[in-house]
């Protein structure tokens, strides 16, 4: 399991280095829709982090810093 | 009326239809930025996903009710019942300069209810859940402000906040970057973080095993790129590394050592890494966006886990968006873990948290949201609900001895955002 996800985690920036096609500032409009967003709520997202890194041992990725809590 | 008030006269109408023209190129470039800033590609981690053009005002309220412990999972007349979260959020948005624009945060939690303290052998020989009474009442506000300048081809960001409970006070602050490259299809970001944690135990005359006061330092950095792959297809993936140090035990908690009570206690250090991956997808034919996002978690108590989500954001009509989504997470144990601990350890970490056992959980989630225009105003609003179920049979791994303590929740939540 271990390395089907390091393989995974290492396709990913390969596949992004590939030299995809570049798409124009013009041809935009699909990947600028909210729906397309990493995070399409900000508040919704910031909560769920907060909730998962209170109640499970992962670290929420994706970003760094925010408070810590006393959380039960 | 007289030639010289005809002049100011022309002259105001002058003024104003200059003002009136430069509002407009101003709109245009505003909205032609926005644009090109909110794609995938050009966004990076953090929640901001673009120059914010216009006021914005967010709420958010919550429910989150963790369901009862089942009576063969708890002792002999302990709490059944178990933590309710009543959670307000609130954010604010503005433009303050052409470049530049500043976000605030504020979060007002209020906790209740029984959680769990420590594991006991049952009669059968499996684990059974200690809980507290249910007294705890405690309430949490965290408020965020967070800055950013954005540049021809990169932006810049600095943020700092403060977190507060009776008995817990964290000051956090970080600094982000992007930079973006290949005709804006590829982006870059960065960003580092530190919190300073202040931890001061309620009732410790009560519960001589609380400590009176403890600190904790929190320091993390994450690097990530973005690519868009096409017009309807982006990835990203990002490393976040975490070092935590000073008191990372819970206060809270206690473990059984050969039959007596022990504080919980851990390693002062931990190093954690995170690599999340996103995809995000959009059908045009069926008006439609699909999102797949995969985890993989490691730290140095031996811990690793994995998390995989996946979210189908289907428009209908052209207002309404419903949103159902999966999420699969399971995780192995710390290396110091255990129920309880028939022999002490020689090295003096003991805990039973479940937070640290092996499980698995599998949640899924039903969004609602609408979008409409009154007052002069764009308005989304929107519903959701989240049920989350964990168990020591949903790990990856075989689990012998599931902590009995493990969590399960119901989130319900309502949101509305307004653009002026």
């Amino acid at each position: 399991m271990l390395r089907l996800a390091v393989s995974l985690l290492l396709a990913l920036p390969l596949l992004a280095a590939s030299g995809c096609a570049a798409v124009k500032p013009w041809e935009r409009d699909v990947l600028a829709r909210p729906d397309m967003a990493w995070e399409p709520d900000t508040l919704e997202a910031k909560r769920n982090s907060h909730i998962r890194y209170s109640k499970e041992a992962s670290l929420p990725g994706g970003g760094a810093g925010g408070g810590g809590c006393g959380c039960n | 009326m007289s030639n010289c008030a005809r002049r100011h006269r022309r002259k105001a109408r002058s003024r104003a239809a200059r003002r009136r023209a430069q509002r407009r190129r101003r709109d245009t470039l505003a909205a032609l930025t926005a644009g090109a800033l909110a794609v995938p590609g050009l966004a990076g981690p953090a929640a901001a996903e673009g120059l914010i053009d216009r006021v914005g005002a967010d709420y958010n309220f919550s429910r989150y009710s963790e369901g009862k412990i089942s009576s063969s999972k708890v002792a002999v007349g302990s709490e059944r019942g178990r933590y309710d979260i009543d959670m307000h959020q609130v954010r604010f948005a503005t433009p303050i300069a052409d470049r530049f624009d500043l976000g605030l945060d504020i979060v007002h939690e209020s906790m209740s209810g029984a959680t769990p303290w420590y594991v006991i052998p049952g009669d059968d020989g499996k684990p059974v859940q200690v809980m507290t009474g249910a007294t705890i009442e405690d309430k949490r506000t965290d408020a965020l402000l967070e800055g950013r300048y954005y540049m021809d081809r990169a932006q810049a960001s600095l943020n700092g906040g403060v977190s507060f409970e009776k008995d817990y006070f964290a000051v956090n602050g970080g600094l982000g970057g992007q930079l973006e490259l290949n005709e804006n299809n590829t982006t870059l970001s960065s960003g580092l973080g530190v919190s300073i944690d202040s931890i001061d135990p309620v009732d410790t005359d009560e519960y001589p095993l609380r400590p009176d006061h403890e600190k904790k330092q929190t320091y993390s950095a994450f690097a990530g790129i973005s690519q868009v792959l096409r017009r309807n297809i982006a990835v990203q993936s990002t490393l976040t590394y975490q070092l935590g140090r000073g008191f990372l035990s819970d206060p809270y908690k206690q473990a059984l050592v050969e039959g007596e009570p022990f504080a919980d206690s851990r390693p002062d250090l931990r190093h954690q890494i995170a690599w999340l991956s996103r995809y995000r997808h959009h059908f045009s034919s069926v008006s439609a966006s699909f999102h797949a996002n995969y985890q993989f978690y490691w730290d140095d108590w031996s811990i690793t886990a994995h998390s995989f989500e996946v979210a189908w954001y289907q428009s209908l009509f052209e207002a309404f968006r419903l949103i159902p989504s999966v999420r699969y997470y399971s995780q192995g144990k710390a290396d110091f873990y255990a129920p309880y601990y028939e022999q002490p350890r020689a090295d003096g970490l003991y805990s039973s948290d479940y937070r640290l056992s092996p499980y698995g959980a599998i949640s899924w989630r039903i969004r609602a949201e609408t979008r409409f225009r009154t007052w002069r105003l764009d308005w989304l609003a929107s519903f959701s609900w989240e049920r989350y179920l964990s168990s020591g049979s949903y790990a990856m791994q075989k689990v012998s001895a599931a902590n009995p303590g493990l969590v399960n929740y119901d989130l319900f939540s309502v949101g509305l955002t307004t653009r002026f």
